[in-house]
């Protein structure tokens, strides 16, 4: 192919941005205290199973979230079609997950 | 022509990975490729969500996990992808020698994560008896941290193929994309990482 | 500037096994779909041979049940799916103005995965047996227990290399719709058949990675002996029918979206119409593709999923009705006023309309949890799923390859022996399918190799089994009009039918190895018929002439796929007995599946460390086949 022939620049957009390492040092700080959280919640024992599920699970999405968005740059400009797939990814990969939760038995 | 390779040599623009448009069709394919691959996981975590208590008088998840190496791989994983996130801004300004020693940084830790994950496995069929075969919990557990263990390796090989390259070729028009979306991969594993250490390992450990 | 690299030009076969042209793709897809639609159809002929009377002895019991087996599976992911990658290959790239697919190397790449895949999975009719346990091979009828030869593991494996080839093909069109678009070609101007091909592509993005998983599972239950499905050690059959159904409702909707997209571009071309409600129907197409996830467990109502879940799938089933409807109505109202023109791929088209409408009635039908306690498993779901597979979509094939067929071949099929087609398969459609709802209605279950005569079964069997030949005698019609056309001289004109609305109609039929010499701009919805309203006899050009870049033909793929399928054979019969030591060396210890593996990675890193240059067609040879032509 000779030619940009894209029709809308959804991919797209050439940004001169001169970032430094520190948003993503920051990221990984965030990345490690969640991570931390979560384990000392479990290796602490003794708090109520509900609360430490819905605790885990937040860290967890926060922590992937901040890297989806940060190290792998969907929150930049241009991402559009990758974060509708991501979303619908994550839709039919949730799906399965309440099957095998609510609708498996034996 | 701007999408042809030798046509741009001399200047490279600041993110050289979206240069061609075959350098920004292939970063496109590899998100919409990692929506597919959220299927996938999310098929063998509903699997294994389905069958984490059938464990057929082998181990529990309890019995088997330590807390301890799951955190050692944890951190293993999250400082690589932190490595791969340096690549790519060395690649961005432009600095093929920092560019590669990130990555090396990376794959030895992608190493260092496997080398932990077979010690892990090994440790399980010898010392707890608890194998493929043993229940339908067991099954499950192999195969969804399996899954993820070969999509380490075959990360490690890929990045290492394209350290070679890198010596060979330099950073071009051509190479950094390869470059980019070898290290969006390495960000997904550690993302489904995240995923399996929560719900495999702690809730396991919960119970 | 571009400077011509030496290519390699391959001649005769050569040239089709390292092909990366998307338009020759097309047409080995459409050999090897139709391969594989003759092999269904064959088996679907024994079948209804078998049940013309009862208690026939025509077949064994097990052969019939390899028989339904394989028909189901090969007609689903080995017949109609390739011919409607054939139709997406042979005209989305013209259709958005783009002079290739995004990938043209994973296009290849893709054609022969499915391929090896396919034929692996043909393989088990002389290997030892073919699958036996249906097209959805539910667990444990197909586990080690209760299926003991390799059947199982030629589907579990045929299909996962099938599969993989489907999904590398949908990336690909995904990425060649989303950036490959001409200048002015937004979202909403696209034609619906691109539109309905982007919407399959991303549910089979969506959807064969949980088969995927299914087939992954199911594999390591039967070869390394794992528990998933195994009920004494903690496995759960269950679980089988809803990795198989997250991805099999899905998979259905893949293969009628193309249909709608056929459907809604030779409705308007022959009714010298506008698509009637194109914003509806590009809004229907997404909200099916949506739906169509989320109503999985309609197919397992009867196995006991309680009221709650029953009465979410059936609600969220009748739902897509609703879309569907608008479709149709759609349709009519295009036709409502138009100048209709009956010609064979207009009669295909048209009668897709009823005939989907009753399939799409029987399945609101299905859809209600209580009826379906009755309907579950007879010939009622049989004659539903031939309604909106054969009534729909395999009706929109053959408008399509009809419609066309010019542009793919540079000739026009015969219309005479094509309404003889449409006609034939049409009624021999309806004896075969009509009949069986009622011999579902009256018990008749799906599925039994025979049945005992006085249950009044007799007559409708019999009824059903001439139908089948009749349309038989259809698609060998089909097969002899191409053969007769491939007799006649090339040479349509670029717009055969006259009245093509987009953009594919405004170059050569076949076009040229790169499609456009210049990439048109486009002003519309129907780009090609809103110049010819304006009194433009082409497309404005949206650039300069210039010398135009093409990829190098490539063995590599079709080496890659050779390669997974040794490793697939490999895997197959590793815990297999030979008698021959050397057999067993090789299998047993995995050598075979580590040499295909080898093969296809290794061909990997020859692709990834040597770059394709590609080749350059320079101006001066644009304007000489400018002036040919």
């Amino acid at each position: 192919m000779s030619v940009d022939q894209h029709a809308d620049h959804d991919v797209i957009k050439h940004r001169h941005r001169s970032e430094g390492p520190q948003k993503h040092i920051i990221v990984f700080i965030f990345s490690i205290i969640l991570t931390v959280i979560a384990f000392a919640t479990v290796a602490a024992g003794g708090v109520n199973a509900t609360f430490t599920v819905i605790l885990l699970l937040i860290m967890a999405i926060l922590q992937v979230f901040m890297q989806l968005g940060y190290w792998m740059h969907l929150k930049d400009k241009g991402h559009l079609m990758p974060i509708l797939f991501m979303i619908f990814g994550f839709f039919v990969a949730g799906t399965a997950v309440i099957m095998a939760l609510y609708w498996v038995w034996w | 022509m701007t999408s042809h390779a030798e046509t741009v040599n001399g200047e490279l623009p600041h993110e050289p990975e979206k240069a061609t448009l075959e350098g920004r069709n292939k970063i496109l394919s590899f998100w919409l490729f990692l929506g597919g691959e959220a299927v996938l996981f999310g098929t063998l975590f509903a699997t294994f969500l389905a069958l984490r208590n059938q464990t057929n008088d082998g181990p529990t998840a309890n019995e088997l996990f330590q807390l301890p190496m799951t955190a050692a791989a944890t951190l293993i994983l999250l400082v690589s992808s932190l490595t791969s996130v340096f690549a790519i801004q060395a690649m961005h300004k432009h600095k093929v020698a920092a560019l590669r020693v990130w990555l090396m940084v990376t794959v030895v830790l992608g190493l260092g994560f496997l080398g932990l994950e077979i010690y892990e496995f090994a440790e399980y069929v010898t010392a707890e008896k608890f194998g493929m075969t043993t229940s339908a919990f067991s099954s499950a557990f192999y195969t969804l941290v399996g899954f993820h263990g070969a999509h380490v390796a075959f990360g490690v090989l890929w990045i290492s193929v394209l350290i070679g390259q890198l010596y060979k070729k330099g950073l071009t028009v051509v190479t950094a994309p390869k470059v980019y979306v070898s290290a969006m991969y390495w960000h997904f594993i550690d993302v489904v990482w995240v995923f399996i250490f929560t719900v495999v390992y702690l809730l396991g450990k919960v119970g | 500037m571009a400077h011509a690299h030496s290519v390699k030009r391959h001649k005769g076969l050569m040239d089709w096994l390292t092909t990366v042209d998307h338009k020759k793709i097309g047409i080995l897809y459409l050999l090897a779909g139709g391969l594989f639609f003759g092999i269904g159809g064959i088996e679907a002929l024994l079948i209804r041979l078998q049940l013309i009377k009862p208690m026939n002895d025509l077949v064994s019991a097990q052969t019939f049940n390899e028989l339904i087996t394989m028909h189901g599976t090969t007609m689903i992911f080995l017949g109609v799916m390739p011919v409607i990658f054939a139709l997406m290959n042979a005209v989305i790239p013209l259709q958005i103005g783009a002079r290739d697919v995004a990938f043209p190397f994973l296009n290849s790449l893709g054609f022969w995965t499915f391929l090896f895949g396919g034929i692996l999975l043909n393989l088990s009719w002389v290997m030892g047996g073919a699958p036996d346990a249906g097209w959805t091979s539910y667990t444990p009828l197909s586990t080690n227990t209760y299926s003991t030869t390799h059947g199982v593991d030629f589907y579990t494996i045929g299909l996962q290399i099938a599969g993989l080839g489907t999904l590398i093909g949908g990336i690909n069109f995904l990425a060649t719709i989303i950036t490959m678009r001409a200048p002015g070609m937004s979202f909403m101007r696209m034609p619906m058949f691109t539109w309905t091909a982007f919407i399959t592509s991303a549910m089979i993005l969506f959807a064969f990675p949980a088969i995927t998983v299914g087939l992954v599972l199911l594999t390591f239950d039967r070869i390394l002996g794992a528990n998933f499905f195994e009920v004494a050690n903690g496995g759960s059959p269950v679980l089988w029918q809803h990795i198989f159904w997250i991805f099999g409702h899905p998979e259905v909707y893949i293969l009628i979206l193309p249909a709608f997209g056929v459907i809604s571009e030779v409705i308007p071309t022959f009714a010298r119409k506008r698509l009637f409600g194109y914003s509806s129907m590009v809004f229907a197409t997404i909200l099916i593709a949506f739906l169509g996830f989320m109503v999985w467990a309609h197919h397992m109502f009867t196995t006991g999923l309680g009221p709650v879940a029953n009465a979410l799938f059936s609600i969220s089933t009748m739902l897509i009705a609703v879309p569907t409807g608008i479709k149709i109505f759609n349709w009519l109202f295009t036709m409502w006023g138009g100048q209709v023109r009956f010609t064979a791929a207009n009669l295909f088209a048209i009668g897709f309309i009823p005939t989907f409408v009753m399939g799409g009635v029987t399945g609101v039908m299905l859809a209600s949890a209580p009826a379906d306690y009755q309907f579950h498993d007879t010939y009622f779901v049989v004659a539903h799923f031939h309604y909106v597979i054969v009534g729909g979509l395999v009706f929109g094939l053959f408008a399509g390859l009809h419609y066309w067929w010019p542009k793919m071949f540079g000739r026009v099929l015969n219309e005479t022996i094509g309404k003889w087609e449409f006609w034939l398969f049409a009624i021999g459609f309806h004896l075969t399918f009509f009949v069986q709802h009622f011999l579902g209605l009256m018990g008749m279950q799906r599925r039994i190799f025979t049945y005992l005569p006085n249950q009044g079964f007799d007559t409708l069997n019999l009824v059903s089994t001439v139908g089948a030949f009749l349309m038989g005698v259809g698609v060998l019609l089909f097969l002899f009009n191409t053969i007769l056309t491939a007799t006649k001289p090339k040479g349509v004109a670029n717009d055969p039918w006259e009245d093509g609305r987009t953009l594919e109609w405004t170059i050569a039929s076949p076009p040229a190895e790169y499609n456009f010499k210049q990439i048109p701009l486009v002003r519309g919805i129907d780009a090609y018929w809103k110049e010819k309203m304006a009194g433009n006899k082409e497309m404005t050009p949206a650039e300069p002439l210039g010398p135009i870049h093409m990829p190098s033909p490539t063995i590599l793929p079709f080496v890659m796929s050779v390669g997974i399928f040794i490793a697939g054979l490999g895997m197959m019969f590793s815990k297999e007995h030979f008698s021959n030591s050397f057999m067993s060396l090789i299998f047993n210890n995995w050598i075979v599946v580590i040499i295909g593996l080898l093969i296809t990675f290794g061909s990997m890193l020859l692709r990834s460390l040597f770059d394709d240059h590609g080749w350059h067609i320079e101006v001066e040879e644009l304007e000489e086949e400018g002036v040919k032509a």
